[in-house]
């Protein structure tokens, strides 16, 4: 396959998953220009590692391998691990209009919490919102299903309990 | 909050962050592909600046073993025993440096990003933590830059200032060489000396990678 048809074919394969690199970005980033940042670095690493994707494996799981690896060290080296306060947070979501603001307002706690996460642990998060199963979850991150299973129970009763507290 | 709810609420999120566009990514894959774009982007990238510290280091280190190799040859004299000696045993320590930082590059060039989070994370603070071995070794040469001005004549001519002055100092640089080489280490970064020692962005970017490497092995652990 010559250059231009790979890139081409690349190029198409990213856009396709491009959601993977957003959800990523707004997870691990909350100011705009470390987010564009973290997306250009995101898609170099891809097109610089496309050589080593195995064809046998997803292109989706490969791509949540790379972008994660990458965020997490841009995340540490960046320094811009701050987590979000509730007032910050709070005043970004009144900026917006809805409908719901009992949806508003959880989700806000929400985001909260997820900025709260150590940065593996919102790896985990991350891939358990896109429905991935344990054990793609697991072959993601480099942990068992039953390690995945038991974090991932483990975030959500925690979770559980901060609405509790707020409720 | 019940378990559907949660799980609403879960789903809204997860749409919620995919919604939020970073950039026009299409263009941005496109752009990227060029290869002049590549090389920019290339130059911007973290791991890039780690590998361009160690080239510098590289560099430093070829330009100061060659300054010393010269000095060295047009000394070879039994007179200046005590300069080739020490001369020749920082040159060893700093060849040392040189090769473990070019071992460092070429694993750096190889991480490779399409591995499973923690392996490759792991990877990454384990080349972060080598910088330690090199500065145990560089170290360990200090106590030869108290010595390479000694001659046998002063030790004939001026005794005094030599046993009491030059050689206790020599002898104290040895002690302190040696006790940083064997106390710099990864289980004493969080030491009070430590800190006050290595107060710089690159010590303070190991005991991160030291702190995340815990993180990591706290991870793989299953807890019930």
């Amino acid at each position: 396959m010559g250059d231009e048809m790979l890139n081409e074919k690349l190029t198409k394969r990213i856009s396709d998953h491009e959601g993977i690199i957003y959800k990523i970005c707004n997870t691990y980033c909350y100011n705009k220009g470390d987010r564009e940042d973290l997306a250009q670095e995101i898609i170099y690493e891809l097109l610089k590692s496309y050589h080593s994707f195995n064809e046998s494996y997803k292109f989706s799981t490969w791509m949540y391998r790379v972008a994660l690896n990458v965020a997490i060290s841009f995340y540490r080296k960046s320094k811009t691990n701050e987590v979000i306060s509730f007032n910050e947070t709070h005043a970004d979501c009144a900026d917006k209009n809805d409908d719901s603001p009992e949806l508003e307002k959880n989700l806000c706690t929400l985001q909260q919490f997820i900025s709260e996460l150590k940065e593996l642990d919102k790896a985990l998060m991350l891939l358990y919102l896109e429905s991935k199963s344990y054990k793609e979850i697991g072959e993601i991150i480099g942990i068992t299903e039953t390690n995945v299973a038991t974090k991932i129970s483990r975030i959500k009763n925690n979770l559980k309990q901060k609405f509790s507290q707020i409720n | 909050m019940n378990d559907p709810e949660l799980k609403e609420l879960l789903e809204s999120y997860n749409h919620q962050l995919q919604e939020a566009k970073v950039l026009n990514l299409q263009s941005w894959v496109l752009n990227l592909q060029c290869f002049e774009s590549l090389q920019k982007q290339k130059a911007k990238s973290k791991l890039r600046s780690l590998i361009n510290f160690k080239i510098v280091a590289v560099i430093l280190g070829i330009l100061w073993i060659s300054f010393l190799g010269y000095l060295l040859y047009y000394s070879m004299d039994m007179s200046k025993i005590f300069f080739v000696i020490s001369a020749a045993a920082i040159i060893v320590c700093t060849l040392i440096a040189i090769i473990v930082y070019l071992n460092q590059i070429a694993l750096i060039s190889k991480i490779n990003r399409g591995e499973n989070v923690l392996k490759a994370q792991e990877t990454i603070a384990h080349l972060k933590l080598s910088t330690i071995n090199i500065t145990r070794i560089l170290f360990l040469q200090t106590p030869f830059y108290c010595t390479f001005w000694w001659s046998t004549e002063m030790i004939v001519n001026e005794p005094t200032a030599f046993w009491f002055i030059s050689f206790p100092i020599a002898l104290l640089f040895t002690f302190a060489a040696a006790w940083l080489y064997k106390n710099i280490s990864i289980k004493n970064v969080h030491k009070k000396w430590f800190r006050i020692l290595f107060n710089s962005p690159e010590w303070n970017s190991l005991v991160k990678a030291n702190n995340f490497l815990q993180e990591i092995e706290e991870f793989k652990k299953e807890k019930f």
